[in-house]
């Protein structure tokens, strides 16, 4: 039979010249084509990963550049090396001995008050006691970053700390009561030696909520009424280089300030104190006399802090440090979950295109020319998305990290520096990240031979005939090969949910955590009020005493661990009164036998029966305890023993205690006899700190789980149902309806998504434990991470009702899925 | 080996499997085909011209024996020579086309130009394949016909020195089958390719300078057809 064939098509061929022009590659215009095609899944991926890299790249920004600030605020506000405190003014004379140790000293004493923004008479009894620590303004050290506002100029006028300002809604023009009197807050300052509020340096944690610190002029603070705390800043002459050398040199400082201190500067040199204290004791006339010439330089240290121990100075820069650690870590994970996303997309794209890469490859392309160009996509997203993160970052989230940042700590002025260590961490390893999760995938995936491509058979397996599965109905059986056939899809969507599921375990277990401790501490709380005397005689000798019915005596003193998880951790002993209301011991205890609290027992892990060793904290002097038994107290690391147990050993008088345990406020004892008073409100200071610094970003990092949740389950699940869209068509040609295909793919999901949902959950549960404990091991004091059952509930709910909203989507994807398709695609 | 050998096949092995499911598909295969030579292999379902189509562009290995280009042997040559060789030599036409879905006309022959160092004019190369006017459609909105001149395209326009084509009318009807045949005739004629053709279809073996009819894996008759005819005739 003739036709008519292209009858030019010869003449044409004898006229076709060769072209001398070099054609560049044609593949790569399939790139927009692809992002045009299938924008909403990169628009997920987009955004999924503009944010985290954005999120990331803002608070590295905001910390690096805050950091900067902090470095030179040493320099620019003249921080201290160190502080210490006496029981006194210090004589001239006993201040020239310091200053002859090597260090130039500074006066900075201060006043702790109450601070209400209330008037006296306007108080209720519920309402919180905030503390505040008044300087005069300092000029030499220490000097503060004026916020906004003016220093005060007048005696009525008090500047306070910016962040406790922050948290405590209090602005310049306010009228703050100190103690009695009204003052108006001036400005707003961040003092350089307390970009984090502790109160003391020993404390669990800072507190910007409950504790200020403030300065005033000269005349103003002299007014206040209130005990002075004789507090030191000094400078060394010539300052050590390295922290081991501070370490050393502070070490040898404390110890002659000490003996200057106890000698009223006749030596500091250990050992001759130590013979003069012989010698008193023997009552040689000859020392008894010298001493007495030197009676008013006698003083005591009470507390010695050098700067690079100091929490109140150190505390923000390290903890913004762990932070940038922490968000980096979170980046690489849900980086490369993406990237794995990507890679199964990609997968997924060579196996429909099979056929065609095996043209290529026997035409002549290299794997490596199809190497890059599927690994063209994913780079190009991640560099469009590192872009618009880094722009993100360096405006939107750098504000967002600057006042969360603000939040928690009074922090000085800065400026936004740009960081090339930032950029590298949060947009070139991630990139790098994202390029060789996809290499290994899809290198792997193109090593079969152009052959197994053209005739589409790319398994991996050995495995000639399908997996035997038990006589289960068809639809099981369906399901289950469904699961084998896209189990990398389903690894990636349990990785992704393990992710998901620890964000969760963060958000919601750590306020439930803050508040089973609050509650546990409310339940077992020693007491409201832990008085501490400054003797517990007054002037003319009588043993101090109170009409309040809850009042009990009771010792504390402070020791400091030399071994185990935290070395150089502070200890309370308590020593207790026998038949005690508020320490109830139900065993006697001998000797150096003592009960510990649940907390140190748990961070130290102690049994009964073991010997612990603590020292003083400025001395030597070292004590043995049995531990006997665990006391239920999570107010923080203590031993309990019994008063005349405690007078005993501490070298005491029978009759000696440190002050009251009440219920209530005890208002006979003169304030200058009083010391300090512990509440429950610093007691649980950590706690408060915590809701306040996390409590609103843990509900944000709630609901971003669930965005998060969403759009990941949605990527890949459209990735499952696209892979099988030619199986889905099919079962719809032959009939099956749309419910019963969901009852396939959909259920199966489901089911997958509830049982990883399920074992995420306390995989991730335990995850949190052990951060949580690792974090907890480099602070002072303990507590355990607490879930509640609804807590735990409520993670699990969370992601299936997120997985819920992704499942209408993928009715709908399976719905639109066209019957043609089954037959387009079958040879 | 004649003169003008420019292909050799010799005493060529294949099988498949192993054991009881062990399948000779290959049993010891020889002829040779000279430069510019429009061959036909020629057999049934499961003679093993596929195979032989696959070994003879490097994408299979023989068990056995060799198989020489312009003497080079393809056993010889590691991997990257192989994709060199294919790169350099080669251009395949498929049953199913294998067009790249989301590349136009214009795209999918550059997809091939790409390979060359001096490809031919596509422009020039659309007009000649009656694509101008779809040359900007995607191959999804073309017929089985236009798709296959497409994939020709694409193997021609590096100008290959063989053109290897698997049953390339195999999915088409018979009018399209011819203008296909047409087509190759033309390329083989004017840039003396040494076009290597597998059909089961017997009347295409009188278009063919050289006809190898395979049965069972082995070469059965081994043609020089002297009175050849153009694809125009051809009827079946």
């Amino acid at each position: 039979m003739a036709v008519n064939t292209n009858s030019s098509a010869g003449k044409a061929l004898a006229q076709a010249s060769l072209s001398r022009k070099k054609v560049g590659n044609p593949m790569r215009k399939r790139l927009f084509r692809e992002l045009k095609k299938d924008w909403k899944k990169y628009i997920v991926l987009f955004l999924l990963m503009t944010f985290m890299i954005g999120l990331a790249s803002g608070i590295d920004v905001a910390n690096d550049s805050m950091m900067a600030a902090i470095d030179e605020s040493f320099e620019k506000y003249s921080i201290e090396n160190g502080h210490f405190e006496l029981r006194d003014k210090a004589s001239d004379e006993l201040l020239s001995k310091f200053e002859g140790a090597g260090i130039a000293v500074y006066e900075q004493f201060y006043k702790d008050l109450t601070e209400s923004k209330k008037a006296p008479n306007e108080t209720a009894s519920d309402d919180k006691e905030v503390t505040v620590r008044i300087f005069k303004i300092r000029n030499e050290v220490n000097r503060a970053c004026l916020m906004k506002g003016e220093m005060p100029a007048k005696a009525d006028e008090i500047a306070i700390d910016n962040n406790h300002a922050y948290v405590n809604d209090i602005k310049v023009g306010d009228t703050l009561y100190i103690g009695e009197s009204a003052f108006t807050v001036s400005g707003l300052i961040s003092s350089s030696d307390y970009t984090t509020l502790f109160k003391n340096n020993s404390d669990f944690m800072f507190n910007a909520v409950d504790f200020d610190i403030a300065v005033m002029t000269e005349e103003g603070w002299e007014s206040l009424p209130s005990s002075v705390f004789y507090q030191y800043a000094f400078k060394y002459n010539e300052k050590p280089a390295t922290t081991s050398e501070q370490k050393k040199k502070a070490d040898e400082l404390m110890e002659k300030l000490a003996v200057l201190s106890a000698t009223g500067g006749l030596t500091d040199d250990k050992e001759a104190a130590e013979e003069m204290s012989v010698k008193v004791q023997n009552e040689d006339p000859e020392t008894l006399k010298l001493l007495s010439e030197h009676e008013n330089d006698v003083n005591e240290l009470k507390d010695f802090v050098p700067e690079y121990a100091n929490q109140a100075i150190h505390f923000a820069p390290d903890d913004m440090g762990s932070d940038k650690a922490l968000i980096a870590v979170l980046v690489y994970v849900f980086i490369g979950v993406l990237a794995f996303i990507f890679a199964i997309t990609t997968s997924n794209t060579i196996t429909n295109e099979s056929a065609v890469i095996g043209t290529l490859r026997a035409t002549g392309y290299t794997r490596g020319e199809i190497l890059r160009h599927y690994m063209l996509m994913p780079v190009i997203v991640t560099l469009l998305a590192a872009a618009a993160g880094n722009i993100l970052g360096y405006t939107f989230f750098k504000d967002v990290a600057v006042s969360l940042y603000y939040n928690s700590y009074s922090l000085v002025k800065y400026e936004t520096l740009w960081n090339m260590k930032a950029f590298i961490i949060t947009t070139i390893l991630p990139l790098i990240l994202m390029m060789i999760i996809n290499f290994i995938v899809i290198y792997r995936k193109l090593r079969l031979s152009p052959l197994r491509f053209l005739r589409k058979d790319l398994r991996t397996s050995k495995r000639k005939k399908a997996m035997r599965l038990p006589s289960w109905s068809f639809l099981k059986r369906f399901r289950l090969r469904i699961l084998f056939d896209n189990m990398g899809g389903y690894i990636v969507l349990f990785v992704g949910i393990a992710f998901v599921m620890l964000m969760l375990a963060f958000s919601i277990g750590l306020p439930q955590t803050l508040d089973h401790y609050k509650s546990n501490l409310d339940e077992n709380l020693l007491s409201n009020y832990q008085y501490i005397l400054k003797g517990y005689k007054d002037e003319a000798g009588n043993v101090i005493s109170t009409s309040e019915e809850s009042a009990e005596k009771y010792s504390i003193t402070s020791l400091e661990t030399i071994d185990g998880a935290h070395v150089g951790e502070e200890i309370s002993v308590y020593g207790y009164e026998e038949g005690s209301r508020y320490i109830k011991v139900d065993e006697p205890l001998n000797g150096n036998e003592i009960w510990v609290s649940s907390p140190y027992q748990k961070k130290f892990r102690l049994k009964k029966g073991d010997t612990i060793t603590l020292k003083e904290k400025y001395e030597d002097k070292s004590y043995d305890f049995v531990v006997k038994g665990v006391y239920d107290y999570d107010g923080g690391l203590c031993i309990f023993l019994p008063q005349k147990n405690f007078n005993s050993i501490f070298g005491q008088d029978a009759d000696a205690f440190t002050g009251f345990l009440a219920q209530n406020t005890i208002s006979d004892i003169d304030y200058e006899q009083i010391y300090s008073v512990v509440t429950i409100e610093e007691i649980m200071s950590i706690a408060t700190q915590l809701d306040h610094s996390m409590g609103g970003t843990m509900d944000m990092v709630s609901w971003v789980c669930l965005i998060m949740a969403v759009l990941m389950m949605y990527l890949l699940t459209k990735i499952i149902i696209e892979k099988n869209a030619t199986s889905i068509s099919m079962v719809k040609v032959l009939g099956y309806e749309n419910r019963e295909i969901n009852s396939l793919y959909i259920l199966l999901t489901s089911i997958v998504v509830v049982v990883s949902a399920l074992l995420t959950c306390f995989l991730a549960i335990l995850g949190l434990s052990l951060v949580f404990r690792l974090y907890m091991r480099s602070l002072n004091g303990w507590f355990d991470v607490y879930i509640s059952p609804m807590g735990i509930i409520k993670m699990i709910l969370i992601l299936v009702v997120s997985y819920a909203i992704v499942a209408c989507f993928d009715m709908i994807r399976i719905k639109k899925i066209p019957l043609a398709d089954a037959l387009k695609n079958v040879e | 080996m004649g003169e003008n050998t420019f292909l050799t096949v010799k005493d060529i092995y294949k099988s498949f499997g192993e054991g009881d499911s062990r399948q000779e598909v290959l049993r010891g295969m020889d002829f040779t085909v000279s430069k510019g030579e429009f061959c036909v292999l020629l057999g049934p379902s499961g003679s093993g011209k596929s195979t032989l189509l696959n070994i003879i562009g490097g994408i299979d290995q023989a068990d056995d024996g060799y198989i020489a280009i312009a003497g080079d042997k393809l056993r010889d040559m590691d991997e990257k020579a192989l994709t060199r060789y294919r790169r350099k030599h080669l251009g395949y036409v498929f049953q199913l086309y294998n067009l790249i879905p989301n590349l136009n006309v214009k795209e999918n022959i550059e997809v091939g130009a790409y390979l060359s160092d001096k490809p031919l004019d596509i422009d020039d190369l659309l007009n000649t394949l009656g694509l101008w006017e779809h040359r900007y459609k995607l191959p999804n909105q073309l017929s089985g016909g236009q798709q296959q001149r497409t994939s020709i395209g694409r193997a021609i326009v590096k100008n290959p020195d063989i053109l290897l084509c698997d049953e390339p009318t195999g999915a088409l009807d018979y009018n399209t089958s011819k203008e296909i045949l047409k087509l190759i005739e033309d390329v083989n004629q004017k840039y003396g390719n040494t076009v290597i053709m597998v059909t089961h279809n017997n009347a295409i073996s009188d278009m063919a300078d050289h006809t190898i009819k395979l049965r069972d894996g082995k070469v059965r008759k081994n043609i020089i057809n002297e009175n050849k005819i153009s694809a125009v005739d051809l009827d079946w």
